[in-house]
């Protein structure tokens, strides 16, 4: 049996290892922001920088300079991702608050079918939606990406799962006063939903933001474009694009996913793997 | 007198379940039109050759013989595989490890400074992570090869041999994804009951007896969950390939998602490209049922 005293001093070990990964796994991200403030001409000098040499801003404006249309693209993915986040945020609550307080025929069987979503990938929807976005005319155009995404099965899941975990006593005494569906809705559950809202428009943000394989099949035009298709394009056919503008339009790219992790690491870390836990 | 109540009541639950309806509709029309239809059309399209000018035909199960027997298309099956089980392997075994070397008590600054830093890759796009990357295993200028140099070791050709590219993929999507499974695992190590590992404590049980004696039965759900949600994403892996080898050298990393989008968007083979689609759900299904059979039989003690 090991004393106390050994125990601690093994604690402590294991935390010291953990921290020298720790810095190892963040060394990428340190070499991207540094590597971001290098003059052009010093870009592809070794050794790499992890720590900025400078912090001149120039590469930054180098890229909203460049002829690929940085501003327009970063707005597209500020617009897809508003949108998507705003509407899950919108039928995933309205939906979960049916099937977690609402008695219907056929709700189990309805929620089991929104269920078998999760296991269905983009790889086996997107042909269709491709071919029937040619016709519309929604190819080629952010809001069709966005479109895709209002709902989601895990959100509804999610929502779901958190309201069944809270008391429904309030909602059923307001029931018996007769007040409205939707007025129990808005006024009694919603309040009650804000850790789980959090949890879902954090997810649903970043997860958006970060879409690849959607977005480049559905957004080909440099001016329909979002940021994470962009970054290949401005890398150049055979990397022959600038290392340190690269860096700077991924930082800038990055930036908003760090902000929110920084500030809401808990809440980003609880609402990421909530899935994982409650099932 | 009864009979009122009940039509009352009856009339309470017509109205509860129009508005439940009303309450389902918006996502349930979206679901039914972005996922549900698509899904049956993608099926619909892997039995069939799609020609919009000359008018597609029915072709049976041409399109799945050809994916099983064509030489480059296996390959490219046993690529997804292989990448799919050693990211997996990778993924869940580090995460573990990471998990029981950070489930101890520490002061509350280190732990976020652990999460930031094992979480961190994990929600940072997989498309801009792989950029870095991919100047990390460069040949001549790569910043992995710069220092093996200095330390006098050879140069590595990480993704320009074949035989190297899949593992430098799957090294990458380990440090991306690991940090994942490692807040899934703390999570669940924190319901392994205290007084079960005192009790083996003093009877003297060893570390990792007592890990495999009680801990990993303890977690054994959560273990097989996250395989499973694990090999979902592995199989649909795209970005991390197109950005660092775009499938090559030669097609030693292509994957099943980058031949989909090459043969329906590049070669614009519709039918062939759905039946490969169709092969991946197929594969995701099999995953997901083997899992719920394999939770009801463990039974957790």
């Amino acid at each position: 049996m090991q004393t106390r005293a050994a125990q601690r001093w093994n604690d402590r070990a294991i935390l010291l290892v953990m921290a020298v990964l720790g810095v190892v796994m963040l060394l990428p991200f340190a070499w991207l922001f540094s590597m971001s403030f290098r003059s052009m001409a010093d870009a592809y000098k070794m050794p790499p920088s992890f720590l900025p040499p400078s912090l001149d801003f120039k590469n930054y404006r180098a890229v909203l300079d460049s002829s690929i249309p940085f501003v327009q693209i970063y707005a597209n993915s500020v617009e897809i991702a508003v949108i998507v986040t705003i509407g899950q945020l919108v039928t995933c609550t309205l939906a979960a608050f049916a099937f977690a307080r609402l008695k219907f025929p056929g709700r189990e069987s309805l929620f089991f079918v929104m269920l078998v979503g999760l296991m269905f990938p983009a790889q086996v929807t997107i042909i269709p939606i491709y071919l029937g976005f040619a016709q519309v005319g929604l190819l080629n155009r952010p809001i069709g990406l966005a479109l895709m995404y209002l709902t989601s099965s895990f959100g509804v899941f999610l929502v779901r799962q958190f309201m069944l975990s809270q008391p429904k006593a309030l909602e059923e005494a307001a029931l018996m006063d007769g007040a409205g569906y939707f007025k129990i809705f808005t006024r009694i559950s919603l309040p009650q939903l804000r850790p789980a809202l959090s949890a879902l428009g954090i997810i649903t943000f970043t997860q958006t933001w970060n879409y690849y394989f959607q977005a480049r099949v559905l957004l080909e035009p440099q001016d329909s474009m979002t940021l994470p298709i962009a970054m290949d394009l401005l890398r150049g056919y055979l990397n022959s694009g600038n290392l340190a503008m690269v860096m700077a339009a991924m930082s800038m790219a990055v930036l908003p996913v760090i902000l929110l992790f920084l500030i809401a690491q808990k809440l980003v870390i609880e609402g990421v793997t909530m899935s994982g836990i409650k099932n | 007198m009864s009979a009122a109540i009940a039509a009352r009541r009856s009339d309470l639950e017509r109205a509860q379940a129009r508005a439940a309806y009303l309450f389902v509709a918006p996502s349930l029309a979206l679901y039914a039109v972005f996922v549900l239809a698509p899904v049956v059309v993608t099926f619909i399209l892997s039995f069939s050759y799609y020609d919009p000018m000359a008018g597609s035909r029915w072709v049976g199960l041409d399109n799945f013989t050809r994916f099983f027997t064509d030489d480059r298309s296996q390959q490219i099956f046993w690529n997804t595989l292989r990448f799919t089980f050693f990211a997996v392997a990778g993924n869940v075994t580090v995460g573990l490890l990471l998990a029981l070397a950070l489930n101890r008590a520490m002061p509350a600054y280190l732990l976020y400074l652990f999460r930031l830093a094992y979480f961190l890759p994990v929600i940072i796009a997989a498309a801009f992570v792989s950029i870095v990357w991919g100047y990390f295993y460069g040949d001549d200028l790569g910043v992995i090869n710069y220092y093996l140099i200095r330390l006098g070791f050879t140069p590595v050709h990480w993704l320009t041999s074949s035989h190297n590219a899949m593992m430098s993929i799957i090294i990458m999507d380990v440090w991306k994804n690991a940090g994942f499974f490692m807040v899934i695992f703390i999570a669940a190590l924190q319901g392994v009951p205290k007084t079960l590992m005192e009790a083996a404590i003093m009877d003297g049980a060893s570390y990792w007896r007592r890990f495999f004696r009680i801990v990993l039965p303890w977690i054994s759900p959560v273990v097989f969950f996250a395989i499973v949600y694990a090999s979902i994403g592995a199989l649909q892996v795209f970005e991390s390939i197109v950005i660092l080898t775009r499938g090559g050298p030669g097609d030693s990393t292509r994957s099943m998602s980058l031949y989909i989008v090459e043969e329906a968007f590049d070669s614009f083979e519709i039918g062939y490209a759905a039946s490969v689609a169709v092969v991946m759900t197929l594969v995701i299904l099999v995953i997901t049922s083997l899992q719920l059979i394999a939770s009801r039989l463990w039974v957790r003690y």
